[in-house]
């Protein structure tokens, strides 16, 4: 029975000598002789066991590799394995181990970094990481000890040590010995604390897995909590400006796991507003730039993730059916079309369509409910006021640099500009900034584009503008300077009209005659801008026609025409064009007869939606959709004939009751003045057609269509929303410079260049006689054209390559010289 | 609930205006809102749309109003019997944010005089814009008590951090047909704002204050 010792009574330290008696006795008290038949059975069991074990040992021996070392790796792992299978019977052997894995960890506490056994501990903790589930009330200490080895000595202990610290600690949470918050506990204090760029990194990417992993299948709301949490406190706690380490890792964890979609809430947000706010520059640059980029930084991570989902589902699939692959609609579609129709190629395109739908599906599924950070801060108006006056306000000093400068105002103008905040320093502060020879005034000027929004007050912004215009925008100046200048002031002005005045504007207005192409198209985007939101404050000849008309037709008509109005939201009002379709309406015959109908309609598109969000997808399979779209209005209009008569009838009288109901309601109400009365009389017909029916998408094709026809939508630059709610929330610094003129190309200049050349000849008198005439190959020319290989091994040829170094060089110089006086000849 | 009819709404709004106005009467005019939950909008590709639409019938008569107004302002409120702050009475507030605060939540809604407008925000600072609440202007030329009325009967679709959003386009003391009526032209323009129309809008829900909730879409 001493055989069995290996695995445990490898020779001790010295320095503890107490303890080797002390294991004896555990032996001696557990391998008693016994009279219980089921003990015999365990030990007969345990024997065939043993002997398996030796039999392992010599086979390792013969072959002249084993060492003490793998035996008692072999011996460990034999002996999880068993404990594994048989718990109780083992748990001495068990006990054994982990007394002699604590003697080793008094051991390593007491001098860390002078520690020899590392190989003999890292095992026993594996040994013991791997059981502990069995043995729970014995080992309840284990996860705790090694965190505090951890934390305590993991810069003396060596390098693999440590790492399978990590990797047990890792090994315990997954089998729910400690919590996920608890690991998070134990190893996010060492990412700041510890120099070793491996180790760092090791504990940074175990902590992104845990947390992905926990949140894989379903969120963890109740984890991702708790490490927020923590992640919050040490932001505050460590907010000054010396201890950055803990703030930046708490951002950037945050940074990675919702640039991953794993975080998307607005706590994380609030995490990252308090980084931005933090104390140290790192740490608030960190915040902010989080804020300017995770957008993209997310779209990134999707679409990468998404280019991997296709190519899985792709293989996937290949296995199967090696067609279906890619579901190309249109080649399968092809394919079904020439070759013979058989019913296996009908349900291969089938499937491929089916495959796509549910493709398309899930990507609307992933793309929806993105908020970006932006959206869902808490508090916008104290974030973009705090940022303001603790870091661009002149208290901070030169803590920032230009660059960090410009994004801090990047963000707080976007702030301001997403949501309408009033942060009126801002503009004043911008002042300062804004001179030609600024370095990145252009991102300045894109920072003050962004910060205006309809709710400034005119008159804070329209110094800027002011400013802008002079420094930018006279005769003086270069080309990209101006049009960068008035490119700047359309984009102020296209979130903030009223905040020039119409003389200014005017004189900008002016350089859409200037022969810089840049200068005059940025001028002439300017007029366009107040065609659009305010044609009266344009000089008559720059109006276009239909304004002008509009304008004229008004004045006539004696109606005071429609002005800008500080206060007033730009925002949509009412449905554009709703008039176009009842015209049209009444003249099909349709009237508000058949609402039914309509219904009908609804009921036919919903069937077919998913084919409808395909329909803006790929171009390939545009083809195929477009017929289904057609077919699906083939059938809307057949079926509106015959269906529902009955039932129309009856809603059309409702409709007309609603109708007299409503007017009479709104003539009682209007007992003030008679104005109220005209505009109601005005709004009456739009809103007939609204409050009878319910608009079907059928409906909004048409109204579409009859828009673009009555020119609507070129006021309206084809969008649904006018020009003003248009603008996007960030401005781009390039596009204020506007067109540059690129260089041109190598065909281009190719094409100058042969245009130079037309009038001149080249080439020499005698070609040119001989080539003026018909006339046979020259000697000449045939030895030029005479094809290599056969010439490789004539004496030319070869002489060339056998001749000495000095022959060459001399032939050599001999050329140049040649060159020489040809080129002084010419 | 794959379609919409008239005939369907119109049913609705009978179970509706039945439920609060028999089966369980509450003790103040119950409203009815429209509720709605958007599908398929990413938020961060299409532009978060706002609009504004006006409704023939107005859904809350009592809504209170405050008119920021010069001398002139001021007395014709006075004379319609609308509450009414002159500039010195802005000016009293002294950027107290408390005192702004408490001001923004007594109000539904705020009027002010063309000439005075421009100072609102340096006056109040961002308190009100932040609760959603700017002042409308209206000119020495417009008709108060119709201005009134016009910002009454106004509602206003927006967007903000959830693909939800709800509006109130009527109480149950209005008649039936006035109800569809304002259902409907809010749940057009509703639509209408929507880049894809009808294939944006994931439910259509009615609601009075304390009934229980229909589905109509």
């Amino acid at each position: 029975m001493r055989h069995l010792l290996p695995a445990t009574s490898q020779p001790l330290p010295n320095s503890q000598p107490h303890l080797l008696p002390k294991q004896k006795n555990i032996f001696e008290k557990s391998w008693k002789p016994t009279t219980s038949a089921s003990e015999i059975r365990q030990l007969l069991y345990f024997l065939s066991d043993v002997g398996r074990s030796i039999l392992k040992y010599f086979t390792m021996v013969k072959r002249g590799r084993g060492t003490v070392g793998e035996s008692q790796i072999i011996d460990l792992q034999v002996l999880q394995d068993r404990i594994r299978r048989q718990p109780e019977s083992h748990k001495d052997e068990f006990l054994g181990q982990y007394q002699h894995y604590q003697s080793l960890k008094e051991i390593l506490n007491l001098n860390p970094s002078g520690f020899g056994e590392t190989e003999q501990f890292m095992k026993q903790i594996n040994l013991i990481a791997h059981v502990c589930v069995v043995y729970p009330s014995e080992t309840k200490d284990f996860a705790d000890d090694l965190g505090e080895m951890l934390v305590n000595h993991h810069t003396a202990i060596a390098v693999e040590l440590r790492e399978k610290m990590v990797q047990s600690l890792v090994q315990l949470t997954n089998r729910q010995v400690i919590t996920e918050e608890r690991l998070i506990q134990i190893l996010f204090p060492l990412l700041p604390t510890t120099n070793s760029k491996v180790f760092r990194k090791d504990i940074y990417t175990t902590l992104v897995r845990l947390l992905k992993n926990a949140n894989k299948n379903t969120r963890a709301p109740k984890l991702n909590k708790s490490v927020q949490t923590l992640l919050f406190t040490l932001l505050e706690s460590s907010d000054g400006p010396a201890a950055a380490p803990d703030g930046l890792w708490a951002a950037k964890l945050t940074r990675e796991l919702w640039r991953r979609s794993i975080w998307d809430d607005a706590r994380s947000v609030e995490i990252m507003k308090i980084a931005a706010l933090h104390g140290n520059t790192k740490v608030s640059i960190a915040g902010v730039n989080f804020f300017l980029g995770e957008d993209r930084d997310r779209e990134k991570a999707l679409r990468k993730k998404r280019g991997l989902d296709s190519d899985d589902s792709s293989d996937g699939m290949s296995s199967d059916d090696e067609d279906g692959a890619v579901p190309n609609v249109g080649e399968i579609k092809h394919k079904v079309g020439v070759n013979k129709k058989t019913g296996k190629r009908a349900r291969k395109l089938e499937n491929a369509v089916k495959v796509l739908k549910k493709k398309e599906e899930t990507k609307g599924l992933e793309a929806h409910l993105n908020f970006s950070a932006i959206h869902l801060l808490h508090d916008p108006q104290g974030f973009a006021e705090r940022l303001f006056s603790q870091t661009l306000s002149r208290s901070s000093g030169n803590k920032y640099t230009l660059e960090q400068r410009i994004q801090i105002l990047n963000l707080v103008s976007r702030l301001i500009g997403v949501h309408k905040l009033s942060v009126l320093g801002v503009y004043s502060y911008l002042l300062k900034y804004l001179t030609p020879k600024q370095r990145d005034v252009t991102q300045f000027m894109a920072c003050a584009a962004q910060a205006s929004h309809d709710l400034v007050p005119p008159d804070a912004l329209s110094p800027v503008i002011r400013k802008i215009a002079d420094e930018f925008v006279s005769d003086g100046v270069a080309p990209e300077v101006a049009a960068a200048g008035i490119n700047t002031i359309r984009e102020i002005l296209t979130r903030n009209p009223l905040a020039i005045d119409q003389d200014l504007l005017q004189d900008l207005t002016q350089y859409h005659k200037s022969k810089a192409k840049s200068v005059m198209m940025a001028a002439r985007s300017l007029i366009r801008l107040y065609r659009d939101v305010a044609p009266e404050m344009l000089a008559r000849k720059d109006l276009d026609k239909i304004s002008a008309m509009e304008m004229s037709a008004n004045a006539r008509a004696g109606i005071e025409n429609k002005k800008l109005q500080y206060g007033v939201e730009n925002v949509v009002e009412g449905i554009p064009g709703l008039e176009l379709l009842e015209q049209w309406r009444k003249e099909q015959g349709l009237d508000v007869a058949e609402p039914g109908e309509d219904g009908k309609i609804v009921s036919k598109d919903d069937g077919d939606d998913a084919a409808w969000n395909v329909k803006d997808a790929d171009d390939e399979e545009e083809g195929w959709i477009n017929v289904e779209s057609d077919k699906e209005y083939e059938v809307s209009d057949a079926e509106g004939d015959d269906d529902k008569d009955s039932d129309d009838e009856a809603q059309d009288d409702d409709d007309d009751d609603v109708d007299s109901d409503v007017e009479e309601n709104a003539q009682v109400k209007e007992r003030a003045t008679e104005e109220p009365e005209a505009k109601r009389a005005k709004l009456d017909p739009m809103q007939s057609l609204m409050a009878t029916r319910i608009l079907t998408p059928a409906d909004f094709q048409k109204l579409e269509e009859l828009r673009q026809k009555a020119g609507i939508d070129k006021i309206l630059h084809g969008s649904k929303s006018s020009t003003m709610t248009r603008h996007q929330d960030t401005v781009d610094a390039n596009s204020l410079i506007g067109t540059r003129s690129t260089r041109a190309d190598k065909d281009e200049r190719m094409d100058t260049v042969m245009e130079g050349r037309k009038d001149r000849e080249f080439g020499s008198k005698k070609g040119k006689k001989l080539d003026s005439k018909p006339h046979s190959t020259t000697n000449k020319e045939k030895a030029r054209k005479k094809n290599f290989i056969m010439m490789i091994h004539t004496r030319d040829i070869q002489g060339k390559n056998r001749k000495s170094l000095r022959d060459k060089q001399k032939s050599l110089k001999a050329n140049i010289e040649k060159q020489k006086k040809y080129n002084v000849k010419h | 609930m794959s379609k919409i009819t008239v005939a369907g709404v119109r049913g609705t709004v009978q179970e509706l205006l039945d439920y609060s106005e028999n089966t369980k009467k509450r003790n103040f005019l119950e409203t009815v809102e429209l509720q709605v939950g958007l599908k398929n909008y990413d938020t961060q590709r299409d532009k978060r749309f706002s609009g504004t639409v006006k409704l023939p019938a107005v859904p809350r008569p009592n809504m209170t109003i405050c008119v920021f107004g010069d001398a002139h302002d001021v007395d014709r409120a006075k004379h319609i019997g609308v509450d009414a702050m002159s500039v010195e009475d802005l000016k009293k507030l002294n950027k107290n944010k408390k005192l702004i605060k408490k001001l923004a939540k007594k109000y539904n809604a705020f009027i002010a005089s063309e000439v005075l407008i421009k100072q609102v925000p340096r006056l109040l600072g961002p308190q009100l814009s932040k609760a959603g609440k700017f002042p409308t202007p209206v000119s020495h030329s417009d008709d108060l008590y119709g201005k009134i009325t016009e910002v009454r009967s106004t509602i206003k679709f927006q967007l903000k951090k959830v693909l939800c959003l709800a509006v109130a386009v009527g109480n149950v003391g209005m008649e039936e047909d006035q109800l569809v009526t304002n259902i409907m032209i809010a749940s057009n323009f509703l639509v209408s704002l929507l880049k894809k129309n009808w294939q944006n809008v994931g439910s259509l829900t009615i609601k009075s204050t304390m009934g229980p909730s229909y589905r109509i879409y």
